[in-house]
């Protein structure tokens, strides 16, 4: 695990976003708007991070009956404490996160 | 495209897509979520991302096995013979070791050293050294390579650019001597395709890494 790290602008982007509200699940398509990332970008990251166990994934029952479980994320300790050590460093930057919706 | 086709070709592309996610469950979350998007046009891009998402992660899953990592090192183990061929068989020619320049020289075309004489002759040292590094460079980024650190895309991609500063000058050297090393062009290129496609092979091996949790 001593690997160093090799974290992408977009991995900041999704992290900074987790990071507003860390204890709330969120799922992959509101993830998608939050961050302005595409599918096809989200989705590696994503598994990526849940291999790493800086996120923790589960299925959810959808509110609309008749629709599939839905997978729900959100940081796990381990990964809040890295995005913090991340994303808080970057942020004084300016236009470090440009992009990353509200 | 009105909206009626899109969310049929949304669903077959979603369907393609969690079919070549090398994990089942994640596929089944790209799919699911897919029903949850209520615009057929957002739908349909969203399941043109995750069959990108899906090759993506199909692509490094296959990196990343045993067999393809053993066909890699074989093939930057000859990448790097090929530096050290030059160089060997200048150095045999001027030190007057026959036996071995005839030896090496079966392997070029024409299967004779002496044909290459006047390009030996007249290349310079930092030519040499300019092989010979990139040979070096190859096999420590094998190393990298095998001990899974960052560094091994970016030392074989500087061994690419000392070969292809090598190759360019020896290219003057052979308008001026009239001799070529390679008579056919298209075997150089196809060498340098190779060798390019193995830098960026390297780096998507390294651009996958984990993050790691210190």
């Amino acid at each position: 695990m001593g690997r160093k790290l090799i974290h992408s602008r977009q991995t900041d982007r999704l992290l900074a976003v987790m990071l507003k509200e860390p204890l709330v699940w969120r799922h992959g398509y509101t993830l998608m708007k939050q961050t302005g990332l595409q599918s096809g970008t989200l989705y590696p990251i994503l598994v990526r991070l849940c291999d790493q166990g800086l996120l923790e994934a589960e299925w959810r029952e959808a509110e609309n009956s008749g629709k599939p479980p839905r997978h729900v994320y959100r940081l796990t300790s381990a990964g809040l404490a890295f995005a913090r050590e991340q994303i808080v460093p970057v942020r004084r930057k300016p236009d470090a996160l440009q992009g990353a919706k509200a | 495209m009105t909206n009626a086709p899109r969310r049929p070709i949304a669903t077959a592309l979603m369907r393609h897509a969690a079919g070549v996610m090398p994990s089942p469950e994640w596929g089944a979350a790209m799919q699911n979520e897919l029903e949850a998007i209520e615009d057929d046009r957002v739908a349909l891009n969203w399941a043109i991302g995750c069959v990108i998402a899906g090759y993506k992660e199909r692509l490094n899953a296959m990196l990343q096995t045993r067999y393809f990592r053993s066909a890699l090192a074989f093939l930057i183990v000859l990448l790097a013979l090929r530096e050290f061929f030059a160089p060997l068989l200048i150095f045999a020619y001027r030190m007057k070791y026959l036996g071995l320049a005839h030896f090496l020289g079966l392997r070029t075309a024409g299967d004779d050293y002496r044909r290459l004489i006047p390009i030996m002759d007249a290349t310079p040292s930092w030519v040499i050294l300019l092989w010979a590094a990139a040979g070096v460079l190859y096999l420590v980024a094998l190393w990298q390579m095998l001990r899974r650190t960052g560094a091994s895309y970016m030392l074989f991609f500087l061994g690419c650019v000392l070969d292809l500063a090598g190759v360019l000058a020896i290219r003057s050297i052979e308008a001026s001597t009239g001799v070529t090393t390679e008579p056919i062009p298209m075997v150089r290129l196809a060498g340098f395709l190779l060798t390019f496609s193995v830098a960026f092979v390297l780096w998507r091996m390294t651009s996958r890494r984990m993050p790691a949790v210190n």
